[in-house]
């Protein structure tokens, strides 16, 4: 027998395959080392990506929430657009929805006879309505302080000038001098 | 759930690792973004001011000015073919302008961005109340036609806005003209 061993019981070369911890002689490490053991069913749910995201909703709808409510637009209302723009008030609203004049919802006349008519005229139905208004603010808030006499007009885009000079000449005798038009506000383009 | 491991225990002791319960935060956290879905308001609706010019006896509770009348931008869009600017004292004129009427339409919005140069480089040469310290703005007095329609007098208005200038004590720029809507 030689007492020289042979390259093979020298390990200098081993076959092939896993190493990494199948050489320590404990049970429960060989067990899954092998693979013989169950998968867990308890299941981790990172939950911090889903707080994440909540959390940047909530500061997105927080940054856009607007306490003014929203105001109520007839549909059939095409508003025009513009850019330099004010922010809305509380004040009464005047819409022209077709031939029909409405003061919050109110029907307050007809923008018919004023295109039969083809010339500048008063509203009296709608001049009622707005002087019974201020005189009710007037009511309301004891000459404590000025009546500002502000109207808001909804009107549509392709509403001919004469029916919009009409409403805004019965406004001003109503008592309502300051006119603000409802528009979309455009973004503001720069420079 | 969410763990804080704070290292060490052992020993018999209580353990330092605790658990935070994060469903009532999510609960939480659920409830304000459907309360704010809810209540979001997302048309973005907003106005366009002009003062009313009507004929009619004077204010009695008006004192009367003796001081000469300031000059006003007198803006005329019944020509079909052009916007024509008066600066008028009084009755007298000053200055007249011609403006081509040139709008730009898109996706149903009117603009006139040529009328909006005009009337800036205007106010910088004619205007009265350029001072950041001069609370008063210039007035402009906006006539029409009865046949124009409602888009394109905003078209107008909104031109006329488009000059700026500083004012001390506001926050940003305000409108260099009130604009007076006339129903003559």
């Amino acid at each position: 027998m030689s007492k020289s061993k042979s390259f093979h019981d020298q390990k200098m070369i081993v076959k092939p395959g896993r190493r990494l911890l199948h050489f320590i002689p404990l049970r429960f490490v060989q067990k899954r080392v092998k693979g013989g053991g169950k998968r867990s069913v308890d299941i981790a749910l990172n939950l911090t990506p889903m707080i994440d995201f909540l959390v940047v909703i909530v500061v997105f709808l927080l940054m856009s929430f607007s306490t003014s409510g929203e105001i109520p637009v007839d549909k059939s209302i095409r508003l025009p657009k513009a850019e330099n723009t004010l922010d809305m008030l509380d004040a009464p609203m005047v819409a022209i929805t077709g031939s029909q004049i409405l003061v919050d919802g109110t029907p307050a006349g007809s923008t018919r006879a004023i295109e039969e008519a083809n010339r500048l005229q008063r509203i009296d139905e709608l001049f009622n309505i707005l002087k019974s208004k201020r005189e009710l603010w007037k009511q309301v808030h004891d000459n404590s302080q000025p009546f500002p006499g502000v109207v808001v007009l909804q009107v549509d885009r392709d509403v001919p000038a004469l029916v919009v000079k009409s409403v805004f000449q019965t406004a001003a005798f109503a008592g309502y001098p300051n006119v603000s038009f409802m528009v979309d506000r455009l973004p503001k383009s720069g420079g | 759930m969410a763990g804080v491991s704070v290292g060490g225990g052992g020993g018999g002791r209580r353990s330092v690792d605790s658990d935070l319960n994060l469903v009532p935060m999510i609960d939480l956290l659920v409830c304000i973004i459907s309360f704010l879905l809810i209540t979001a308001v997302w048309s973005q609706m907003a106005r366009i001011n002009a003062d009313a010019q009507v004929p009619g006896p004077p204010d009695p509770d008006k004192e009367i000015d003796p001081s000469p009348p300031e000059k006003m931008l007198h803006v005329e869009m019944r020509g079909e073919e052009k916007f024509t600017l008066i600066w008028k004292q009084g009755a007298t004129v000053v200055n007249t302008v011609d403006v081509p009427r040139k709008p730009v339409e898109t996706e149903s919005v009117v603009r006139f961005p040529e009328l909006a140069t005009k009337i800036s480089e205007e106010w910088k040469i004619n205007g009265s109340h350029r001072d950041a310290s001069d609370k008063k703005l210039d007035q402009a007095v906006l006539h029409t036609d009865n046949k124009t329609p409602f888009k394109d007098v905003i078209a107008v208005i909104d031109a006329i806005y488009t000059p700026k200038r500083e004012l001390a004590g506001a926050n940003e720029p305000v409108p260099a003209f009130n604009v007076t809507f006339s129903v003559n």
